[in-house]
């Protein structure tokens, strides 16, 4: 498939996704109504909550998709290893310690602003102690390993910080920060979270050529004229941008950077290059679409949107071990 | 009763000499358990009004309204906290337990009081040990206080009392009745997470006497029910009533309290109107809760009154 047309029928894809996310809801509006209260606006009930209440989820949805397809895409061909994908190896859950602390710990005085900022912190401390540990040449099961490791300790981490609040609804908030949700969220959260995420898509989208001389290895990508330390940090800071501002957001959802490119890689020509603009379209609709079965598989109580994205890419991921079990040895 | 000679051997076992709590040896404790078993005639015998444990916060404050202070041995932990407990600054001056049976085993009280949801593996535990345990019901309302007090000031000792007090809730309660046709705006207790409180609870009771429509009631909604905003907006009430942040610990429970959408629906959001602590547990303060909405009520009307 050419990558135009794969990009066009994905981009259909999120659209379609996109306006059903904002049919659904617990007030049933109509489609008349829905567009109406989109369009015209106003301070009608419909308007207030198609503006309001869907739109912001809807946006959300769609754009932690995409950092997250992306952000999947750009670490497996940069860690040249086929089971990285930002909730796996750890940059997730480490981020949301990042926020927890910030958050929890008043230090942001209970603003939501500070929390992108611990959140990217901490994707970035998680995508560098990696780089480290992948540096050592060691084998693609390691790094996995150790991401795993990263992820527990971060998860045992947030648990304890929100259990030792004081608030007694702190703790119930472990289930959001380790799984996420899309679940109420305002516009502010889109204002705080779009800026990083659009500097951390760019700078992701941007070293696309050294993805692909990367795939040649090491000494072959410095050959053909690639900056490795430049490219190196272009790829840890966007990564740290894209995963920490959605995780600030939405809690850490998973393997939807898995799962997404490893569904589109047979639908490109296998440079990673080409895979990374089609993963992130795929991760909006990914999420767009597991946010939807959140709010209706159960009516009246909506799940967690990380569930259901485990539920999918923790078989998948499964699978993909078992499969190349020879490859990891 | 199997139970009373494991008491007595455990009691037994007790150090030669310990001291208890509130200065009973323990030969006199176990007496007074014993004691405490054979019924109320005995206690009566012994001319004293029993040594009361409270493990729930609501029975906390009925016991702090009735009983002597020197015949409190503990309170819950949460009779401290002035989320829970209106009376927690006169709650301070008693010693605090965490519920755990342990604790009330070595204490010895003559009487523990709790609730019929908390802790019920606990009193199961301690009727077994041989205490005499009397549990209140978990749900209130305004029109369950009364009997709670006089049960409360029966079993402690002070039957008169506890009648005086509870026929002035009962006259100040009908005080505050308001005609069959007088006005109601209507209302919702939107909680941290977005929980509203439905019927037959505490604080429907209270929203109904001080002359407003709770409509997570009217929804369907009964105890503690999860209000999605989306509804809120619809349902756009005259008045939202939300909880008051905990000032030094956030949590993203209060964000959604918060949301924009309330206010663009037009709705007049409270905070704080209820004195803390006064409804959620039912004692005689829990007409405070109501006087303060009956003033939010009075307001609304007016305001409504001048605009159009």
């Amino acid at each position: 498939m050419s990558p135009a047309r794969l990009a066009l029928l994905l981009s259909i894809a999120v659209a379609l996704l996109f306006a059903a996310s904002l049919l659904v809801g617990p007030a049933a509006l109509g489609l008349t109504a829905s567009l109406d209260g989109l369009l015209s606006g106003g301070g009608e009930a419909a308007a207030i909550i198609m503006r309001e209440v869907r739109l912001p989820r809807a946006l959300l949805a769609a754009l932690v998709g995409f950092g997250l397809g992306l952000s999947g895409a750009a670490l497996q061909g940069f860690l040249r290893n086929p089971l990285a994908e930002p909730g796996i190896i750890g940059v997730s859950a480490t981020a949301s310690l990042g926020a927890v602390i910030m958050f929890y710990s008043g230090l942001a005085g209970a603003s939501m602003l500070a929390l992108p900022a611990g959140a990217m912190v901490g994707a970035l401390v998680a995508v560098v102690v990696l780089l480290a540990i992948a540096a050592g040449n060691t084998t693609t099961l390691t790094l996995i390993l150790a991401g795993i490791a990263l992820s527990s300790l971060a998860g045992a981490f947030t648990s304890l910080a929100l259990n030792l609040s004081p608030n007694p609804f702190a703790s119930y908030e472990i289930i959001f920060w380790l799984l996420g949700s899309i679940k109420d969220r305002s516009m502010l959260h889109v204002w705080i979270s779009l800026p990083p995420m659009i500097v951390g898509w760019t700078l992701i989208l941007a070293s696309a050529r050294a993805l692909d001389a990367l795939s040649f290895g090491e000494e072959a990508a410095q050959s053909l004229g690639i900056d490795l330390p430049r490219a190196r940090i272009m790829l840890v800071a966007g990564v740290a941008l894209a995963v920490g501002a959605g995780v600030a957001v939405t809690g850490a959802i998973g393997f939807v950077g898995l799962v997404v490119p490893h569904l589109l890689r047979p639908l490109t020509d296998r440079m990673p290059s080409r895979l990374l603009l089609p993963s992130g379209l795929g991760g909006a609709a990914l999420l767009l679409a597991a946010d939807i079965a959140a709010r209706t598989i159960v009516p009246a109580k909506e799940l967690n949107v990380g569930v259901l994205t485990a539920l999918i890419g923790a078989p998948f991921f499964l699978w993909l071990v078992t499969r190349s079990r020879r490859g990891l040895a | 009763m199997r139970c009373r000679p494991a008491t007595a051997h455990t009691g037994g076992l007790a150090p030669a000499g310990a001291r208890l709590p509130g200065g009973w040896s323990s030969p006199l404790a176990v007496a007074l358990v014993a004691a405490a078993l054979a019924g109320p005639a005995s206690r009566a015998a012994a001319d004293e009004a029993p040594r009361v444990m409270s493990l729930n916060v609501c029975t906390d404050q009925l016991v702090l309204a009735l009983a002597e202070p020197s015949r409190i041995v503990s309170l819950s932990v949460l009779s401290g906290d002035p989320d829970y407990s209106y009376l927690h600054a006169q709650a301070g001056a008693f010693p605090n337990n965490a519920g755990v049976a342990e604790e009330v085993f070595i204490a010895r009280p003559d009487l523990v009081v709790t609730g019929t949801y908390s802790l019920h593996n606990t009193t199961q535990l301690l009727r077994h040990l041989g205490l005499r345990v009397e549990e209140f019901g978990y749900t209130q309302t305004l029109d369950t206080i009364a009997g709670d007090i006089r049960r409360m000031g029966t079993i402690l000792g002070h039957a008169d009392a506890g009648e005086a007090m509870a026929a002035t809730f009962e006259r100040d309660l009908a005080a505050l009745a308001l005609p069959a046709d007088a006005p109601r705006p209507t209302a919702v207790i939107f909680g941290q997470n977005g929980v509203a409180t439905g019927a037959g609870t505490l604080a429907d009771s209270v929203l109904a006497a001080a002359g407003f429509r709770n409509l997570a009631a009217e929804r369907g909604f009964s105890g503690m029910a999860p209000y999605s905003l989306e509804l809120l907006v619809v349902d756009r009430p005259d008045v939202v009533l939300l909880s008051a942040r905990v000032e030094d610990a956030p949590a993203l429970a209060d964000q959604v309290t918060r949301h924009p959408a309330i206010a663009s629906s037009g709705a007049m959001t409270a905070t704080g109107i209820v004195p803390r602590g006064s409804w959620s547990c039912g004692g005689p303060f829990t007409l405070e809760a109501v006087r303060a909405l009956r003033v939010l009520r009075d307001e609304l009307l007016a305001a409504e009154d001048a605009s159009g």
